[in-house]
């Protein structure tokens, strides 16, 4: 595991499949949302018809949305058990030292500075995407949830807040295509093919050159012990039942959001009038 | 001496007794040549004195070519009793009638008339001697004077027993009847009966029966006009009769330029064309009903203005026709039919056409908005029926087709800024509502799937249909204190904050839905900051990369 020229254990294989998910549920939120905001775009109301129509993609959208909403919970879950059962070390939180790094790598980029900035195993690149994704999920969801249960929500908040929930919601979305098209490609699919998130392994020269820090680490040996195993169990114990109740309660809350309000009736009764009311005398005219 | 003075006395005396004499015998033969002329003056003789001497009392009979036999005889009192006879203005012979004078001279020459018609005939053609022309009636009669069959003025009048035409006036229809016989036919007895009665003052037999031959549409405006009564139907409808020929001529189907072109008054004929119109009696009409009649003749407008009714039979009315619904409206039922004005003079005509069966819908449209400005001040500017339902070709309203496309409908003024400057309305309206989750589905929906009904609101879901008022008005659907009641239409659940997810149809600002305006703000000025500060972190990597491979290139070259 440990050699110069080989590859780094990075992602176990959850960790994989959770990005899966951020992947499918993403791009098909971006394709079924995206034309919802520009729908007056020829190509937006293209693609609203090749989906079958608006009602269609909304739905499809919706599906989409339980599944990130799902994945979050899911995500949340994992981390609550390797934060307090494990007892890992908070790698993803960001420090003063991730804007030094910023500030180094990009003067390093300019030439200003000698030396690329050593970083740790989550760069400040790599936590600028996933707190990101935290901040525009949790935006998405709650804007979200204004949209999709907006009787619920005005009792609660003054009705300003929908249309401003839909103006959050559409901004947010452009925000994350975006930052995903320029900084999520750019980093991992453009300056190089990190395969990290796919196959588990990263390699030396991107381990080198990205997570410096952490190679150094790895090869003096001076990563934090795993948790000692009667403590782990011990403390397994009291999480298993606690995330079976949580998890039970988040897919009770999930199936909540998803029937909370019945927003508007499904057709709009045909209201019957008597349209052929003749003045009198009846208009059918004499000879003259 | 003596003896020869005596001599010369007696040869005086003798001279002055011829003298005498021959004066005698002159003034005797004056006398006696001027004796006749003086004698005529003084003791009138009849010309046709002679004629009568023979023809008076007469029993003989001649016998024409054809076989037929003429009384040589004639009754002299007749003839005296007769309007040209004693009671003449002026006295009538023999020869004024019976011309050229030559041929009755006697002895007779041989009558050329071959039979009793020809020869009255050519009596006939002398009444013009003094009857002048004017008086000369009967133009049917005149105009076929050459055939044998029609009558001549002595088939009517008689001939030495010519009566009074007081005698005629006294009777006209028995005159007539004697050779027009289906005049006792009762219908046409009853039609004529209904019209001499109804004859004005300036108004006589001539009216009709006139001097010169009348068209095909005089002889129908004349009766017409008269008629005041009412066909029957089987059904028992009735259809009036009367029509008055000033209506036509006032009519839109009067005298008319139209785009540079002249066009005439319209005939009865050129609408009532069927074959059995045309003579008298007419045919009996095949419809059943007076509704019948009036959907039938709708045929009869599809020959000028075919276009206008093709587009018709694609309209609801008559797709309602078709469909047995014998109500919906037909060409005369909103034009009329013989009186045809300009339908949309004024405007407000057509609300009050289309009111004449829609009048519930009519009365709503009076109190709208729009319907007060076009009743009370004729606003040229606010949509009549057919602005929103089309003229001919009107569409079901009911479709989901034709809800879905409505707000275009309302958009063609409301979004019209010029239109809208005049009323101080926004033009924002439209599209504010398209930007909104309502009219982005069913602007969505009217695009792709327009016979799909859509549950979103359109703008007469919440503004009203034809009664719609100002946004102002305290009877507004959409007033701040009516809103709720009109979201929960649709939004059953809503509560008092609901109805201030809507924005209004006011593009989000300050003053207007700020909460919105700052959210957009707020993403404004995020999205680009932080893309542009992705990209401009990009940039300088690639800077670097660059940097550093051409770094090492010109480190290899070295090296080597």
């Amino acid at each position: 595991m440990s050699n110069s020229t080989g590859k780094y254990w990075r992602f176990d294989v959850f960790q994989r499949v959770e990005h899966a998910l951020l992947i499918t549920s993403f791009t098909v939120l971006v394709i079924t949302g995206l034309p919802q905001k520009f729908s007056s775009q020829p190509w937006a109301e293209f693609m609203i018809m090749a989906m079958g129509g608006i009602e269609v993609v909304r739905i499809i959208h919706r599906a989409a949305a339980v599944l990130l909403i799902a994945e979050t919970m899911y995500h949340f879950g994992v981390l609550t058990y390797k934060v307090f059962v494990k007892r890992v070390s908070l790698t993803m939180l960001p420090s003063m030292q991730d804007a030094k790094d910023g500030i180094q790598a990009l003067t390093y980029n300019l030439g200003v500075t000698k030396g690329a900035p050593r970083m740790g195993r989550y760069n400040f690149g790599e936590k600028v995407e996933y707190w990101a994704v935290i901040w525009g999920t949790l935006v998405m969801v709650i804007t979200g949830f204004a949209l999709w249960n907006p009787i619920a929500t005005t009792y609660f908040l003054p009705g300003q807040f929908i249309p401003a929930a839909k103006a959050a919601h559409g901004g947010e979305a452009l925000l994350a295509v975006l930052s995903i098209i320029t900084w999520h490609f750019y980093n991992v699919h453009l300056k190089q093919f990190n395969r990290s998130m796919f196959t588990g392994y990263i390699s030396h020269h991107e381990m080198a050159e990205e997570h410096a820090l952490e190679l150094e680490q790895i090869q003096k040996g001076q990563l934090p012990p795993p948790a000692h195993p009667d403590g782990l169990r011990r403390r397994q114990r009291i999480f298993v039942p606690l995330a079976a109740v949580m998890a039970l309660i988040t897919i009770v809350g999930l199936y909540f959001f998803i029937t909370f309000e019945q927003t508007a009736i499904t057709t709009v009764p045909r209201q019957t009038t008597d349209i052929y009311v003749p003045l009198t005398p009846a208009p059918d005219a004499p000879g003259g | 001496m003596d003896q020869c003075r005596s001599t010369r006395v007696i040869i005086i005396y003798a001279y002055r007794v011829l003298l005498i004499a021959a004066c005698g015998i002159a003034v005797g033969l004056a006398l006696f040549v001027s004796r006749p002329a003086a004698a005529q003056v003084l003791q009138p003789v009849p010309p046709d004195s002679a004629c009568k001497l023979c023809h008076i009392d007469s029993t003989e009979t001649i016998t024409l070519t054809s076989g037929e036999t003429l009384n040589a005889g004639i009754d002299p009192v007749q003839l005296d009793d007769s309007v040209h006879g004693v009671h003449a203005a002026a006295p009538v012979f023999c020869t004024d009638c019976h011309r050229p004078q030559q041929r009755y001279q006697y002895p007779h020459q041989a009558n050329p008339a071959e039979s009793l018609s020809e020869f009255e005939a050519e009596i006939a053609g002398n009444c013009q001697q003094c009857h002048t022309t004017e008086e000369l009636h009967n133009p049917g009669h005149l105009q076929a004077k050459d055939n044998p069959n029609v009558p001549n003025c002595v088939d009517c009048h008689g001939g030495h027993d010519v009566a009074p035409a007081a005698a005629f006036e006294a009777d006209p229809v028995g005159t007539c009847q004697t050779c027009h016989q289906e005049i006792a036919d009762p219908h046409i007895a009853e039609v004529h009966a209904e019209i001499v009665s109804n004859l004005g003052p300036d108004q006589t037999c001539q009216t009709c029966h006139a001097s010169t031959p009348q068209s095909e549409d005089a002889k129908c405006q004349t009766c017409h006009s008269l008629l005041n009564s009412a066909l029957t139907l089987p059904s028992g409808d009735t259809v009036d009769l009367h029509v008055n020929p000033e209506d036509i001529v006032n009519s839109m189907h009067g005298e008319q330029v139209i785009n540079g072109q002249q066009y005439t008054t319209l005939r009865c004929t050129d609408c009532h064309k069927e074959q059995g119109l045309w003579g008298f009696p007419h045919q009996p009409i095949d419809a059943q009903t007076r509704r019948d009649l009036t959907i039938n003749m709708q045929a009869v407008c599809q020959d000028c203005h075919t276009d206008i009714f093709d587009r018709n039979a694609d309209g609801i009315h008559a797709q309602h026709i078709v469909e047995g619904n014998l109500e919906a409206a037909t060409c005369e039922d909103c034009h009329g039919n013989h009186a045809i004005q300009n339908p949309d003079e004024p405007r407000e005509r057509v609300s009050q056409t289309c009111g004449n069966c829609h009048s519930t819908i009519n009365e709503q449209y009076g109190g709208s908005v729009h319907g007060a400005a076009l009743l009370g001040e004729d606003n040229p500017d606010v949509p009549i029926c057919t602005d929103c339902h089309g003229v001919h070709n009107i569409p079901d309203p009911t479709t989901a087709e034709f809800r879905l496309s409505s707000p275009y409908m309302c958009g063609r003024c409301h979004a019209d800024q010029e239109l809208m400057d005049k009323y101080g309305i926004s033009t924002d309206v439209f599209d504010t509502y398209v930007a909104d989750f309502h009219g982005t589905t069913v602007t969505l929906f009217d695009h792709q799937s327009p016979h799909e009904e859509s549950n979103k609101a359109v703008c007469y879901d919440c503004h009203g249909v034809h009664n719609i008022l100002p946004a102002s008005d305290e009877n507004s659907q959409v007033i701040k204190q009516n809103l709720l009641v009109t979201c929960q239409q649709c939004h059953p659940d809503a509560n008092d904050n609901f109805p201030n997810s809507w924005t209004s149809h006011f593009k989000p600002s300050i003053e207007h839905n700020p909460l919105v305006y700052f959210v957009d703000l707020f993403y404004l000025i995020v999205i680009p900051a932080t893309v542009g500060g992705f990209l401009l972190f990009i940039g300088s990597d690639i800077f670097r990369q660059v940097r550093e491979r051409f770094q090492r290139k010109s480190k290899e070259s070295h090296d080597e």
